[in-house]
């Protein structure tokens, strides 16, 4: 297919095979098997398409722009236009979009209601459609309706297994967060239309239309609709709620891209569309990147419920990305583009590692839970035996999520070091110490991620098994595993090549305003260097290093006299069950005891007696973590706004005379505010 | 710059020269202070060679594994082994240059450590035994919370240099020649206290023990026999070499050879060993004066690092 033609019609072609492959599908509903394979297949297609459209234009590196609807009466035209910025995005979503679609063709036909499956299929569909609209809307109507759009799809889905409390809940509160966050874009638009005189994107987002406190005022409007669809602390509530009650597939298409729409948002519209950024911006977002990060996995580390846990986790992750974007902008109003470039291009790349190693284990974790029936951490173990494969890639995600080098966890969390280091240099004065404290807070984050998931991954998959379910689990099917092993094999990748990510990012950075790719990083495909030779880093080479040391270990083991040998472990003398192994709350409970002022843990013992005190027949254990935002922030904001509107009930007294009353009363007013004013 | 072939074929024949170089040297680092150790309890302490004969005889040992353990409890002590070796290749030992300082500094060599940790805590969960788990929980603990401290200090050092490249950091200091200035104190306190706990010595973790309460490192070490026991056992002691040469790098790298001439060598090999021995020394003394912490009392010495090298930051730039 020729380039041109591709970037002509790619997106336009994308949209309309979504919107066949929804209408066969709901027409298709009554057969199963048939509605399936044309909701997921179209998806497919439509997802090869924005992704080729996507990489042009990377590669390209300039924007592809076009018309998707006219309407020559009424002279609405809706246009769509892909700048390298939305191509990177794009691009991560298509990466992630074409293997979850694979997975889903059998994973919906085992863990989704046969009379559902239509319905989820087309809802699949229309989110993945609305969030390529979102990337790549030029005005703000279309912006809007995609933003809108992706809500309710992505809200139909959280509540697919309606008949459960917690699932309608979790839409519930999805529904009103991402209401008010839309409540808020919308306000910042109007006042960035009205300023501009017009309702397209390059005119409005040209940097020069407002000033003074008006700019920072539609700053916050913006922050406030983006953060809350990013996941950011304290507007993060919905995230551990909404993920885990959405079919798997769907939670991972949710971590990994509906939060880059959010970051995609802040990149877009905060960070390079309002202007040079002012101090208190970068200071925010990095301020608030940073507690999301911690905040973030240290609630991933007390939770049992396996997707809740990776919810928490991407918390911390969408903290890093936040964290590196507040670098740049910090950057970017000391005027230091090099740094900026390097803050910028580490926010990036950890958009695409964090999507591909998330994407990877909310895939694993929806066949651990499709093969053990429970979503219970404490009810798995010994499943690497049952599900080997499952648990080899599980273990790729989990190393990488940790930072491990060789990984591309790595590769984000090295560039992001580097703009925290260098932004140590070009800062003078007292504030350059923020730099190297939020470098180690970053080191915090990343081993108590590597501790967090040792305990995923050991608790789950080691030792023996810890109920039933667990003993009797099966692998899943061959098309369940090949995305799998596709998105581990680009967390290896990834991380060997990192001068393919940066390559990419290069039209990305060069389109953005106050970025200057070329004066910073050489990056040749296998190695990454930052400036002035601060530091340089080629995984690959060491991955050899680390090949000769494992032969090394291998030669000096083998040369035994003796076969191994297989005995029963030590069960200090009596019965090795399941009930002596170590359980998940127990691997955290010293971090739980060390954050103690963080968590707030209550605990409560009854013991129960009958006859007498010393012979106790029962003991009752409660222990509640209840987490700090919703108690100290929401829960003191809801009942206050709940205090309110009961005070506000007198007004409703039921009395026909009363409502009569007050239209007199308001009529009279108007008229007097009319006759003063005239 | 990715290197030529030749610079590659050459790095790595020097990282393997210098692999073998901290292996052979390892066990009678460890050796060395338990014998210290001994003395100053008034017994005789261990022959020299003891850590030699302790290996020996493990490789030559019968292989025992758990019935429930899976292959990552075979790869658990081999990643750790392959994660302490090719550690070794990072840091500069005898040379003002490491033999990959090309592949990367600092922050890969803190990464590997960890891959190691990981691959280590991991395997410990295997056997379905609680000790396992213990050990693996406890040192995921302390691990997680000297990150930061070990970072920070790293980084006060890297930061006055300019570069996080270790060989570069040492040329740089051998450059200004005999320097001293007062946050190095602070610093060099902070790390000490971090090489403390990332060795597992008292006051954070007993070596010695075998007691529930009291184990976090030997806890993972449990159920591991024979050749898997040796391959963790050396590559402990190759970590406890490499913590003690990083400290000799970043705070005192002088009569390291600036060049491969064979006199520079050995006063090099000379002075490091006088100065691994003098730490040695203060690692002993660290153990022998003061008792082992309660697990809960780690966060607050990991802090008082943390502070310290805070201060060392703040003092050297401001």
């Amino acid at each position: 297919m020729n380039a041109f033609l591709l970037m002509d019609v790619g997106v336009p072609a994308a949209v309309v095979i979504r919107l066949v492959a929804v209408a066969v599908t709901l027409v298709l509903a009554r057969r199963v098997t048939a509605s399936r394979y044309v909701a997921l297949g179209g998806s497919i297609l439509a997802s090869i398409l924005t992704v080729a459209v996507a990489i042009s234009v990377l590669i390209g590196g300039s924007s592809a722009d076009g018309l998707l609807f006219r309407h020559s009466a009424s002279g609405i035209a809706l246009s769509y236009s892909v700048t390298p910025l939305s191509a990177w995005f794009l691009m991560v979503l298509g990466l992630i979009a074409i293997p979850t679609a694979i997975y889903s063709m059998a994973y919906f036909a085992h863990s989704v209601a046969p009379a559902r499956t239509a319905f989820v299929g087309s809802a699949f569909n229309v989110m993945l459609g609305a969030v390529e609209l979102v990337f790549t809307a030029s005005d703000v109507i279309m912006f809007l309706f995609a933003w809108e759009l992706m809500t309710l799809a992505t809200a139909t889905l959280v509540a697919t297994e309606h008949e459960q409390r917690t699932s309608r809940r979790a839409a519930y509160l999805y529904l009103v967060m991402s209401h008010v966050g839309t409540g808020c874009l919308l306000g910042g638009f109007l006042v960035l239309s009205a300023a501009a005189g017009s309702a397209s994107f390059p005119s409005m987002l040209a940097g020069n239309v407002l000033h003074g406190l008006t700019r920072d005022g539609v700053f916050l409007l913006f922050f406030l609709g983006f953060a809350v669809k990013a996941g950011i602390v304290p507007f993060h509530v919905w995230l551990p709620e909404a993920h885990p009650a959405a079919p798997s597939s769907v939670s991972a298409l949710m971590s990994s891209v509906l939060i880059t729409a959010g970051v995609y948002g802040l990149f877009r519209v905060c960070a390079f569309g309002l202007g040079v950024p002012a101090l208190g911006w970068g200071l925010t977002l990095s301020a608030l990147g940073t507690v999301s990060a911690i905040m973030g996995v240290l609630y991933a580390l007390t939770q049992t419920d396996l997707k809740r846990l990776l919810a928490y986790s991407t918390i911390e992750n969408a903290g890093i990305m936040a964290l590196g974007l507040g670098a740049s902008m910090l950057a970017m109003t000391d005027s230091h583009p090099a740094l900026a470039t390097l803050a910028a291009a580490a926010s990036l790349a950890h958009v695409l590692n964090h999507a591909v190693f998330k994407g990877l284990l909310f895939l694993g974790a929806g066949s651990v839970v499709m093969g053990t029936g429970t979503r219970q951490l404490e009810q798995f173990g010994g499943l690497l035996r049952r599900m080997p494969w499952t648990g080899l890639f599980f273990l790729v995600g989990s190393m990488s999520i940790a930072g491990l080098p060789l990984l591309n966890g790595f590769i984000s969390e090295w560039l992001t070091f580097q703009a925290l280091l260098l932004g140590f240099h070009t800062t003078p004065g007292f504030s350059r110490l923020n730099y190297p404290l939020s470098g180690a807070l970053l080191a915090l984050t990343s081993a108590l991620a590597a501790a967090c998931f040792v305990k995923v991954f050991g608790i789950s998959f080691l030792a023996l098994p810890r109920s039933p379910a667990a003993a009797e689990a099966h692998e899943s099917p061959r098309a369940m595993l090949a995305p799998q092993a596709f998105l581990a094999a680009s967390c290896v990748g990834l991380g060997l090549f990192p001068g393919v990510v940066l390559n990419g990012l290069s039209s990305v950075l060069a389109s953005l305003p106050g970025l200057q790719p070329s004066s910073l990083m050489s990056w040749g495909g296998l190695e990454m260097a930052s400036p002035s030779q601060f530091d340089h880093v080629i995984p690959a080479m060491f991955g050899m290093a680390l090949l000769g040391g494992l032969l090394a270990a291998g030669l000096l083991s083998t040369r035994t006299r003796f076969a191994i040998r297989r005995e029963p472990t030590w069960g200090c003398g009596g019965e090795l069950s399941a009930r002596t192994e170590y359980t998940a709350s127990a691997f955290s409970k010293p971090l739980v005891m060390v954050f103690q002022a963080i968590y707030r843990p209550t605990r409560q013992v009854e013991t129960l007696a009958q006859v007498s005190p010393y012979f106790t027949q029962e003991v009752r254990y409660r222990s509640e973590m209840e987490p700090t935002f919703e108690r100290y922030v929401y829960g003191p904001l809801l009942r206050a706004v709940l205090g309110v509107a009961n005070g506000m009930k007198v007004l409703q007294a039921g009395s026909l005379h009363a409502y009569i009353g007050y239209v007199l009363a308001l009529a009279v007013g108007l008229m007097l505010l009319v006759w003063w004013r005239g | 710059m990715i290197p030529t072939i030749l610079e590659g074929v050459r790095a790595f024949g020097l990282a393997i020269l210098q692999a073998v170089l901290m292996l052979t040297l390892a066990p009678l680092l460890k050796t060395l202070i338990k014998m210290m150790k001994a003395r100053l309890q008034n017994r005789q302490g261990p022959p020299l060679l003891q850590g030699y004969y302790d290996l020996a005889k493990l490789f030559r040992k019968e292989a025992v594994r758990s019935e429930t353990a899976s292959w990552v409890f075979v790869a658990g002590p081999r990643v750790y082994f392959a994660a302490a070796v090719s550690a070794t290749a990072l840091i500069p030992v005898l040379i003002s240059a490491a033999p990959l300082e090309v592949a990367g500094g600092i922050l890969l060599l803190v990464g590997t450590l960890a891959l190691g940790r990981f691959a280590l805590a991991t395997a410990a969960l295997d056997t379905g035994s609680a000790f396992g788990g213990m050990g693996s929980s406890r040192d995921m603990t302390i691990a997680a919370l000297a990150e930061p401290a070990l970072m920070l200090g790293l980084f006060t050092s890297a930061l006055a240099a300019g570069t996080l490249n270790l060989g570069a950091l040492v040329r740089h200091a051998l450059a200004q020649g005999v320097t001293f200035h007062p946050s190095d104190v602070l610093a060099f306190a902070g790390l000490f206290i971090i090489v403390i706990a990332e060795t597992g010595r008292v006051p954070v973790d007993n070596p010695a023990t075998h007691l529930e309460l009291t184990m976090i490192h030997e806890a993972m070490l449990l159920e591991y026999s024979g050749p898997d026991l040796a391959l963790v056992e050396w590559a402990s002691a190759v970590k406890e070499l490499l913590y003690l040469t990083l400290l000799v790098d970043l705070f005192m790298p002088f009569g390291m050879a600036t060049g491969t001439a064979p006199l520079a060598l050995v006063v090099s090999l000379l002075a490091w060993a006088f100065k691994v021995f003098v730490l040695a020394i203060a690692v002993t003394a660290t153990e022998s004066m003061n008792a082992k912490l309660r697990l809960f009392r780690v966060p607050e010495l990991v802090s008082i690092s943390l502070g310290l090298a805070f201060l060392a930051l703040t003092i050297r730039f401001l």
